[in-house]
């Protein structure tokens, strides 16, 4: 929020740049909504919401803009160019799996280099059964696989306590560590549960191995197959909805200030009452389950699921977000994510097959050695070390912020008057 | 368990010849550690392109006809001498680059600027190879093609014996050079305190300067002795063999140059007996595909219990 | 009897840093520590925070046993504290830094934050309103806003008082409170600190090198050197107490005026 105080129609005595904002952002909103097919309005359209966000305006006003985008236009405009469609649904579950994982790293300043193995237990658990899989372990009468896609709904539940649980084993041995000691042991157990889903076609076959499981069942409600891009696209934007109030109300509660007070000084933090091993734990179960739950979205989604999809890189991949977009801060999350994603799908496979198009012309003599799209490591390489040296907050740098209600306080009278309120409303 | 005694003594050889690549890489973690107090993760990428470097400057020998004429060993020294140059070159511009400007920084943002390192190196590996070669894995020419039976069970590569020799040889050397020389004990006196080392008129930046260069010479030497023996090398070595030199370096013991070649030698034998005998009492169900994770299981049970290592101390943080 | 250490040693290496030293607190009181430096003090203080277990010995607070029990339990058992070396949280806000010394009386769940219930908001908001209170009370008022490290020395000082208080501790420990402030400042630290006890019935501990502030504010005086307790008393005891004197001569004296 600005200094400058906020009017609900900021029309009158509007400063240009102002002004200038909301025309790119209704600018971007029609042109996308006209023009589906071109990379520029589809990008304008995603830096649309950056600048809404960054707009001095009440959230009266903002909130049904980006609303209207979201539920609206990208919808629309997803209807006649499926692929942004689904480069929209899946930057939306990186948004959720960095929002996550910023709870761990960014709040509580716990380096977690294996968060993808969360998110494969999610995948996996929801795949299991929602495949012929199960069949291979479980025999009960009553029991048939795949289960039927009302059970998507519960399996959401079910991924989230499965990681949330993956996250306390992981959790509690650790959690003495030093942050770079943590970091290589998380990293060591994102790869252990990546070799072991790669494995455990074995004795008993339970993952399938390397082979994957499919076909994945598809969600259902009340009846429909929820199997359309659009249908997993609104999944996804009310699990990111659901994942950011979570998280933001988190960041100014009282663990949200514990996981701070621990991340700025951990002995100190103690010694004021804040309990380290349930703090972290808590952060660590958190963060994984937000990845469990998208996991199931994911697997629903992709209706096919094997372990390369949980590499390392994937850890990396979601750590540069956070890093780029900016450590501690859930906008810089949502930022950081949405980039990179574009960044992989748009921008580098946009030169790939342009460079692509210039080899099979004969113009370039380029080797397929060189194709962009192969250098994912290299983007996310070099985004780490220039952020770290150049602009270690990220994009959009956390900034401590109080509840709403410290407003009132500050400006509120006497003690006497507030204790007969709370007493007041005790009664 | 007849043919379990059968087994053992193969891959215990195969352990002792990986253990000593991996106290070789170790030693590049513990001495920038005990510098910096930085987990350098890019070091696994320093080794690889010492890999590289090497088996490039063996590909060359041979594609000018010198190899044949040259004596084995001869070949061998002018590849290490291009790997480690070459890696501990890069490691002198790691530091300078992606290090040295975010030195007081907090800590972990080294940290994560190492592994941006990391991973832009692999890449970067990559796309060098691919322009000039058109494939980015390598096959290095073969030196020590001899193998000397001592039983039907135990065969022993020459290649093998080499890699041993010459890494006990290079660590032998850089041990003197630690204790002996007079940049040695500079680098000891800035692993203790850099403030008083500063204080007595050593230049610090040198120093670590001259760190990583050693350190990532060790790594380059490594990886050229692990392109001789294992032939295949690609872009991605490094990732699976750095972890686990680290794993060694924790196990002797982070900061003590003894104790990266005592953690190596260990985890090498621990882990490839190790798998063998997991092996043998599962009845095949956890067999050679879970030898990576051993590994890790192993770092994570150390640094619960003993976080100090073999060797190491363990520090309290000052209140 | 509030705090009471028996026998208390801990051994670093080939140090004795604290040996076997008996001390105790009645509630309500304030008392120093005092010693050369190197004499053990900060060690103590360090034990009883759950920082070091000791090797042998007990340390109690109302009768509950503290030796062995974690910086967040003694915490939680009523002992508060301020470090030697500032140790703020710096890049939280001023009044966040409170709100984490309030962590152990505010009881809002997990599922009550995630919810938003009203319970958790009217704890939340009356949580703010104390901090607040406290603020004023320590002299920071108006500046809640502001990053901890972004306050000056002096205010971090207070800071870090405020947020000791918020703990509601029983027992506050302070090491060297008056360090580095000019003779202004460590008046009003002075008399901060007897305000403190006189209004809050805080028993309050210190580590103290300015014997002037030592003198006049302690009604109990513990002397250290060398990790043993060789006197105790009233100021008025300790200042002709002879084996204090020698301990004191040996070296500079730590006094500044």
């Amino acid at each position: 929020m600005t200094k400058q105080k906020e009017h609900l129609f900021p029309a009158s005595g509007m400063p240009a740049s102002q002004l200038l904002a909301w025309v790119f952002i209704i600018g971007a909103g029609v042109l996308f909504y006209l023009l589906p097919n071109s990379a520029i309005a589809f990008i304008m359209f995603l830096a649309s919401f950056l600048v809404l966000y960054k707009t001095p305006a009440a959230p009266l006003i903002k909130l049904p803009v980006a609303a209207l985008w979201l539920c609206v236009i990208m919808p629309l405009a997803g209807l006649q160019n499926t692929y942004y469609l689904g480069v929209v649904t899946q930057a939306g579950i990186y948004v959720a799996l960095a929002v996550g994982l910023n709870i761990v790293v960014g709040f509580a300043g716990l380096l977690d280099m294996g968060y993808v193995a969360f998110y494969a237990s999610g995948a996996y658990i929801y795949s299991i059964f929602a495949t012929t899989q199960a069949a291979n372990f479980i025999h009960f009468p009553w029991a048939h696989f795949p289960i039927s896609g009302m059970w998507f709904w519960p399996f959401l539940i079910f991924g989230m306590l499965i990681a949330a649980l993956f996250g306390i084993l992981l959790g509690f041995p650790v959690l003495r560590l030093r942050g770079d000691y943590l970091a290589i042991v998380t990293l060591g157990f994102g790869e252990i549960i990546r070799i072991v889903l790669n494995n455990l076609d074995k004795p008993i076959n339970i993952t399938n191995g390397p082979q994957g499981l499919t076909p994945i069942q598809a969600p259902a409600l009340f009846g429909h197959i929820l199997n359309q891009p659009l249908d997993y696209y609104f999944i996804v934007l009310v699990a990111i909805l659901l994942i950011i109030i979570v998280a933001r109300r988190l960041e100014v509660s009282r663990i949200g200030r514990a996981w701070a007070a621990m991340r700025e000084d951990e002995l100190a933090a103690r010694s004021m009452g804040v309990p380290l091993v349930k703090m972290k734990l808590m952060a660590f179960a958190i963060g994984a389950s937000f990845a469990g739950a998208m996991g199931v979205i994911f697997a629903a989604k992709q209706t096919f699921v094997d372990p390369s999809s949980f590499t390392f890189m994937e850890s990396i991949g979601i750590l540069a977000m956070i890093i780029l977009g900016g450590m501690g801060n859930v906008a810089g999350a949502v930022v950081g994510a949405v980039s990179v994603v574009v960044l992989q799908l748009q921008i580098l496979k946009q030169l790939s097959d342009y460079l692509g198009q210039l080899s099979a012309e004969g113009i370039l003599n380029i080797p397929s050695q060189i194709d962009p799209a192969k250098y994912e490591r290299m983007i996310f390489g070099l985004i780490l070390i220039l952020m770290c040296i150049y602009r270690s907050q990220g994009i959009l740098p956390a900034k401590r912020r109080l509840a709403s209600w410290w407003e009132q306080i500050r400006t509120r009278g006497t003690k006497k008057e507030t204790e007969e309120g709370v007493d007041a409303a005790r009664s | 368990m007849e043919q379990l005694l059968h087994i053992l003594p193969q891959s215990l050889l195969d352990g002792l010849t990986l253990g000593f690549v991996y106290a070789m890489v170790a030693l590049g973690y513990t001495m920038i550690y005990g510098v910096m107090e930085l987990i350098n993760f890019a070091h696994s990428e320093v080794f690889m392109v010492g890999a590289f470097a090497g088996t490039e400057m063996l590909l060359f020998l041979q594609s000018r006809g010198y190899l044949g004429t040259m004596p084995a060993p001869v070949a061998l020294i002018v590849a290490l001498m291009a790997g480690i140059l070459m890696s501990g070159t890069l490691g002198v511009l790691i530091e300078r680059i992606a290090y040295r400007p975010i030195r007081y920084a907090p800590r972990l943002v080294p940290f994560i600027s190492a592994i941006g390192v990391s991973f832009f190196l692999q890449d970067a590996v990559r796309l060098i190879e691919g322009l000039w070669k058109n494939a980015f894995y390598l096959t290095a020419p073969s030196l020590f093609t001899s193998v000397i039976t001592i039983t039907p069970g135990l065969r022993v590569p020459a290649k093998s014996l080499i890699v041993i020799l010459a890494a006990l040889i290079m660590m032998l050397a850089l041990n003197i050079f630690v204790t002996r020389s007079k940049w040695g004990k500079a680098i000891r006196a800035v692993a203790q305190d850099k403030e008083t080392a500063s204080l007595m008129s050593i230049n610090v930046n040198s120093v670590i300067a001259l760190t990583f260069f050693v350190g990532g010479g060790m790594g380059g030497a490594a990886g050229t002795l692990f392109a001789t023996q294992y032939s295949l090398i690609d872009p991605y070595i490094g990732f699976i063999l750095g972890i686990k030199a680290f794993t060694a370096a924790v196990l002797g013991g982070i900061g003590s140059i003894p104790g990266a070649m005592v953690g190596g030698l260990l985890l090498g034998i621990l882990e490839s007996t190790g798998i063998v005998i997991l092996g043998f009492a599962t009845h095949g169900a956890i067999g050679i595909e879970y030898k990576d994770v051993l590994a890790f299981v192993i770092l994570i049970i150390i640094l619960i219990f003993k976080p100090g290592g073999i060797l190491g101390e363990e520090v309290r943080e000052k209140v | 009897m509030l705090l009471e250490a028996r026998g208390v040693s801990k051994r670093f290496g080939g140090l004795m840093a604290i040996d076997k030293i008996d001390f105790t607190m009645e509630a309500g009181q304030i008392a120093s520590i005092i010693g050369p430096n190197g004499a053990g003090k900060t060690t103590f203080f360090n034990m009883i925070s759950g920082y070091y277990f000791a090797d042998q010995g007990t340390i109690t607070l109302d009768g509950k046993r503290l030796t062995g029990r974690s910086p967040e339990h003694v915490a939680g058992c009523g002992i508060a504290r301020t470090f030697q070396n500032i140790r703020l949280f710096p890049g939280l806000m001023v009044l966040e830094n409170v709100l984490v010394g309030m962590h152990r009386h505010l009881s809002a769940n997990l599922a009550q934050i995630v919810l938003n219930t009203r319970g958790m908001r009217r704890e939340e908001q009356r949580a703010y309103e104390e901090a607040r209170e406290l603020l004023i009370y320590t002299g920071l008022e108006g500046k809640e806003q502001e990053l901890a490290k972004n306050l000056s020395y002096g205010d971090q000082r207070r800071l870090e008082l405020a947020r000791a208080l918020a703990v509601k501790p029983k027992l506050l420990l302070l090491d060297e409170p008056t360090a580095g402030m000019n003779p202004r400042e460590t008046e009003e630290m002075t008399t901060f600190i007897r305000r403190v006890r006189d209004e809050r019935n805080i028993a309050i501990l210190l580590i103290e090198h300015d014997m002037k502030v030592v003198m006049g504010i302690s009604e109990r005086i513990t002397v250290l050197n060398y990790g043993v307790k060789i006197a105790e008393g009233t100021p008025k005891e300790i200042r002709s107490h002879s084996e204090v004197i020698a301990a004191y001569l040996g070296e500079e004296t730590p006094e500044e005026s």
